[in-house]
């Protein structure tokens, strides 16, 4: 007879390649928590009451700490997306494939040139 | 002349005997080139000949004598005992690939993986190559196209893939990396027309999508094969046939059954 | 014991193995073909093949210049006929592998590239980057699923054959994850078990390498032919004997001594070439015996390096480049980055000659058919008269596919001729008689209660067989040491009938497997070393130092060895060779070809 062995609940433990993934995984946490937020507050603008309810709520410090880790959280989740990209759709060019860093680069000048646009609109189409 | 010894603690288990698998501690000398199978060779013709473990070619192409090493999955004919910190209280830990049944100290089913393998019809298809008559003239393959295959055919099922991979740890029935890329690798090649046999398998729920992209697998990979990067395009694949599928309907399943 | 009954049987999982039993299984979809191997198919010896496999490809080829390549290579000592037919099948069998998905190499405007090799006129073999034997094997073992009729034995370790008056039977195997036996019947068995490097301490073969058909055959009765031709790669990594391909040279790659010269140029391969333009049968790209040789010269003139315990030499890849050693040889790359910590685009490789391939075998006619009717043999376990004295790199892997497809479809025919044959009974009563054998020597060897304490382990005498086998049997050999190394041969055949081993398990029992593994390698060492003793010439890898013998004999030796195991003994034959298609001439290499050429009136 063969022994079947079983992967214990700790197994993400045992290595730091596991616990990164794991990180990865958990940034979905406070993300959706800031999902669960900005969604009250959509569902507050039907009363002007309930939405200064949720704008003091917003301003709670314990309630921009979580946000502002609900940030670091998804540029991390991007970070590593980023990272995995080219490997999952490598975009090819004739016989060679594009480098890596190329793609990675390419991602973050997006983010970035989508801040600007978004900033831009926010900021009321000033140039 | 003074030799160097070093501590490893090695998996025992005898199916016949023990009821769990426990750890056995051997001193064994070193120097700069001893790698692990060099370690369990000298074991087993000199300390201990009831050691059982696979090897063959100790050049990092048979796949043999994969081992978890201080819990990480290597081939132990490529890894050397050198890269160890070395104490006597802290041995170098030799034990059988994780995740696969232990049949007998070092050694695994590797049907467990091989049955993944060969269920995902690794071979061209639909070339109408018979062999009752040789083809009289190879197929045409630009470097380019070889190129977008060839990673993926450097697998040498050695299993450590499958050993890195905890959603094959959590399911078995996950057809897992190695397989995956293989498949992956018959679909990119030029000369096969077998993708739509092979893709009702990595779309169902022991196919790509059990993957969650740990990554571990292609880390852990001695050949620079990177399967989570064919599992994902998989993943890619897999979409795309679906949605096919969604459009076409009937149609098409009625084929595939 | 379990009993099954199969048209045809396949032992070993290599190259020549599946190509067989694919050309079985697809002759007749009704045969029942099985396969058995020690090992699962993939990890079969032929993984290790780097270079390439030759076949007449390019338009300025021909047949005839194969064929004159291949005879003068094995220092005619070749079956001519075979020769010819594998030159005109060798094409067609790559094709069929490229068919079947082998990643060959491509050129820009994809067709198949070739590449040069030692000892061939013309750029004529196929490859895959430097990973060939490993693609080719693989894609043998992936084609092979997609035939239901092939039903794989993996782990089961054949030990014997059952034969009767009219031939083959079947075959005994041990299943290695159980311990238990098998009695497995056909009237067509092919044995494509490999090559015997292992009783070499020095060799690029894996640790399955030990000679194992060769044994099983030769103990009933088949001869074993030419084994005293071991061809020694001139570059094996110092320490392991890990194999540098020959495609590094045919790349390009010089070979230096200690004082960065290259000495190939005063054996006869020069004049030099110049660095980066390699030519065919020059310098680096002469045949492997004379490059193994001249380094056994620039060792006895101390002209060689150190690695660590080894006397070396180098190989140069630096001049040519990163991005293409990076493509072609980049298996090179790693396993020198790996075991002897040397980046070769930085460094040049210390290497030296090591036990690479067994050019003797099992005996079989042209249609690989032993002395045994239904009993085939091929690849490298088998001496179908391919190589002769020296076995030119990339004929092997072509060999395998030629004469694996031909020994599965004459197999096939086998089984079909005689699928109502009626000796069920008789073949049972055999089997059963060597089961009992069987069983009553492996019980013997687990008996340890019968221990003489003075004797040796399987481990200590394997040691002592491959130690005897280098002095004796190296790339220079002479009478005296010819001789004592025969005589410790079988001293130690002596001592194996005391050794007992450790391990009483069933499953999985590598003390076991490799106690029987030692025996057979005995057997196979006994009769290289017997038949090296007897072949007072030198010729192609058979090379004797006595002042006498340093030359090709042709009126005495233009012959094939056998080595029968005869009354309990092992017994030494002549056989004619067959040099009906070119007389034997004068084998030469760099410019003295031409000099040779032009001193025979051109008739070379």
């Amino acid at each position: 007879m063969s022994y079947k062995t079983s992967l214990s609940g700790s197994w993400w433990r045992k290595h730091r390649f596991f616990k990164l993934y794991m990180l990865r995984e958990a940034t979905v946490l406070p993300l959706a928590f800031l999902l669960c937020s900005l969604l009250a507050g959509v569902f507050s603008l039907q009363d002007a009451e309930r939405f200064a309810q949720w704008q003091s709520f917003m301003g709670n410090p314990l309630i921009v700490a979580v946000h502002l880790i609900a940030l670091l959280a998804s540029l991390y989740h991007a970070f590593t997306f980023f990272q995995l990209f080219p490997r999952v759709m490598p975009i090819r060019l004739g016989d060679k494939t594009l480098p890596a860093q190329w793609l990675v680069a390419a991602q973050w000048l997006a983010v970035v040139v989508i801040i600007a646009i978004v900033l831009w609109v926010v900021s009321g189409g000033e140039p | 002349m003074n030799v160097q010894t070093r501590a490893i603690e090695v998996t025992r288990y005898s199916p016949e005997r023990d009821k769990e698998p426990y750890l056995q501690r051997y001193d064994v000398p070193f120097d700069e080139s001893t790698s692990i199978l060099d370690a369990l060779n000298y074991i087993k013709e000199h300390i201990d000949a009831t050691l059982s473990y696979r090897w063959s070619c100790r050049m990092a192409i048979c796949g043999s004598c994969g081992v978890m090493v201080n819990g990480i999955p290597k081939l132990g004919c490529k890894d050397f005992l050198r890269l160890y910190d070395h104490t006597p209280e802290t041995p170098i830990r030799i034990e059988p690939l994780a995740h696969f049944s232990v049949e007998r100290d070092l050694i695994v089913n590797m049907d467990e993986f091989l049955t993944h393998l060969e269920a995902v019809k690794p071979y061209i298809i639909g070339d109408n190559v018979d062999t009752a008559s040789l083809p009289a003239e190879a197929s045409l393959q630009s470097p380019a196209q070889l190129s977008r295959y060839q990673q993926f055919a450097n697998c040498i099922n050695c299993g450590l893939c499958y050993a890195a991979c905890p959603q094959f740890g959590l399911n078995p029935e996950f057809v897992g990396p190695g397989a995956i890329a293989l498949a992956h690798r018959y679909n990119l090649d030029s000369r096969d027309h077998g993708k739509t046999e092979r893709m009702p398998l990595l779309n169902s729920k022991n196919g790509v999508w059990s993957c969650t992209f740990v990554g571990f697998c292609s880390d852990v990979c001695p050949k620079g094969v990177d399967p989570a990067a064919a599992v994902n395009q998989g993943k890619v694949d897999s979409a795309k046939s679906m949605l096919i599928q969604l459009f076409k309907g009937s149609q098409l399943q009625g084929e595939h059954q | 014991m379990q009993q099954h009954s199969f048209d045809v049987i396949v032992v070993g999982g290599g190259g020549a193995g599946l190509r067989a039993a694919i050309a079985a299984a697809s002759a007749d979809d009704s045969l029942q073909v099985a396969m058995l191997s020690k090992v699962y198919p993939m990890r079969s010896h032929t993984v290790a093949a780097e270079g390439g496999a030759a076949a007449v490809t390019r338009d300025d080829d021909s047949y005839a210049a194969h064929f004159e390549d291949t005879v003068a290579g094995g220092d005619w000592l070749a079956e001519q006929g075979v020769v010819d037919y594998f030159v005109r099948h060798a094409h067609a069998e790559l094709v069929q592998m490229e068919r079947w998905g082998c990643p060959w190499s491509r050129r820009p405007d994809g067709h198949v590239q070739v590449r040069r090799f030692g000892g061939m006129k013309t750029e004529r073999t196929w490859f895959a980057a430097d990973k060939t034997g490993f693609h080719m094997l693989h894609t043998l073992y992936q084609t092979s699923l997609k035939y239901p009729n092939i039903q794989r034995f993996d782990e089961y370790f054949v030990l014997d054959l059952i034969t009767d008056e009219s031939g083959i039977g079947g075959v005994i195997a041990l299943q290695i994850s159980t311990g238990e036996l098998h009695v497995l019947y056909a009237n067509a068995v092919i044995m494509a078990t490999g090559g015997a490097g292992r009783v070499f301490r020095f060799n690029t073969n894996g640790g399955i390498v030990t000679g194992d058909g060769m044994a099983i055959a030769y103990r009933h009765g088949v001869a074993l032919r030419d084994m005293e031709f071991v061809q020694y790669h001139p570059t094996g990594l110092p320490g392991s004997g890990i194999l540098i391909t020959e495609a590094s040279r045919g790349e390009g790659g010089v070979l230096l001594n200690k004082d960065h010269y290259r000495y190939l140029q005063d054996y006869d391969l020069g004049p030099e070439t110049p660095l980066g333009e390699p030519k065919n049968k020059y310098m680096e790209l002469g045949p492997r015996d004379k490059l193994s040789q001249a380094f056994w010269h620039e060792q006895q003139q101390g002209r060689t390096g150190k690695h660590g315990e080894s006397d070396v030499v180098y190989l140069d890849l630096r001049h040519l480049g990163a991005e293409f050693l990076h493509e072609r040889l980049p298996f090179i790359c790693e396993l020198a980055k790996a075991y002897v910590n040397v980046d070769p685009v930085k460094e040049p490789i210390p290497i030296r000659p090591a036990v690479h391939y067994t050019m003797g075998g099992i005996m079989t006619d042209s249609q690989c058919e032993t002395s045994i009717g239904g009993l085939y043999a091929v690849g490298e376990c088998a001496s179908v008269g391919l190589h002769g004295a020296n076995r030119l790199g990339s004929n092997s892997l072509s060999e395998l596919l030629v004469f694996g497809r031909l020994a599965g479809e004459k197999a096939a025919r086998r089984a079909r001729a005689f699928a109502n044959k009626q000796h069920h009974n008789l073949l049972q009563a055999r089997s059963k008689a060597i089961l009992a054998t069987w069983e009553d020597k492996i019980a013997g060897l687990m008996d340890t209660s019968t221990r003489d304490p003075k004797s040796r382990s399987w481990a200590e005498l394997k040691q002592a067989l491959v130690t005897t086998m280098e002095t004796g049997c190296g790339i220079y050999r002479q009478e005296s040491a010819l001789q004592e190394t025969l005589e410790t041969i079988r001293a130690l055949k002596a001592d194996y009938q005391d050794v007992r081993i450790e391990d009483q398990s069933g499953v999985y029992n590598t003390d076991l497997l490799h106690c029987i593994e030692l025996e057979f390698s005995l057997d196979v060492a006994e009769a290289i070393c017997l038949a090296a003793l007897e072949r007072r010439e030198s010729r192609g890898a058979h090379q004797r130092l006595e002042p006498e013998l340093t030359q090709r004999n042709d009126r005495e030796f233009l012959k094939h060895s056998l080595v029968s195991w005869e009354n309990e003994r092992a017994v030494l034959r002549w056989q004619d060779v067959d040099t009906s298609l070119s007389a034997p001439g004068e084998r030469a290499y760099g410019d003295q070809r031409k000099t040779r050429q032009a001193d025979n009136g051109g008739a070379a």
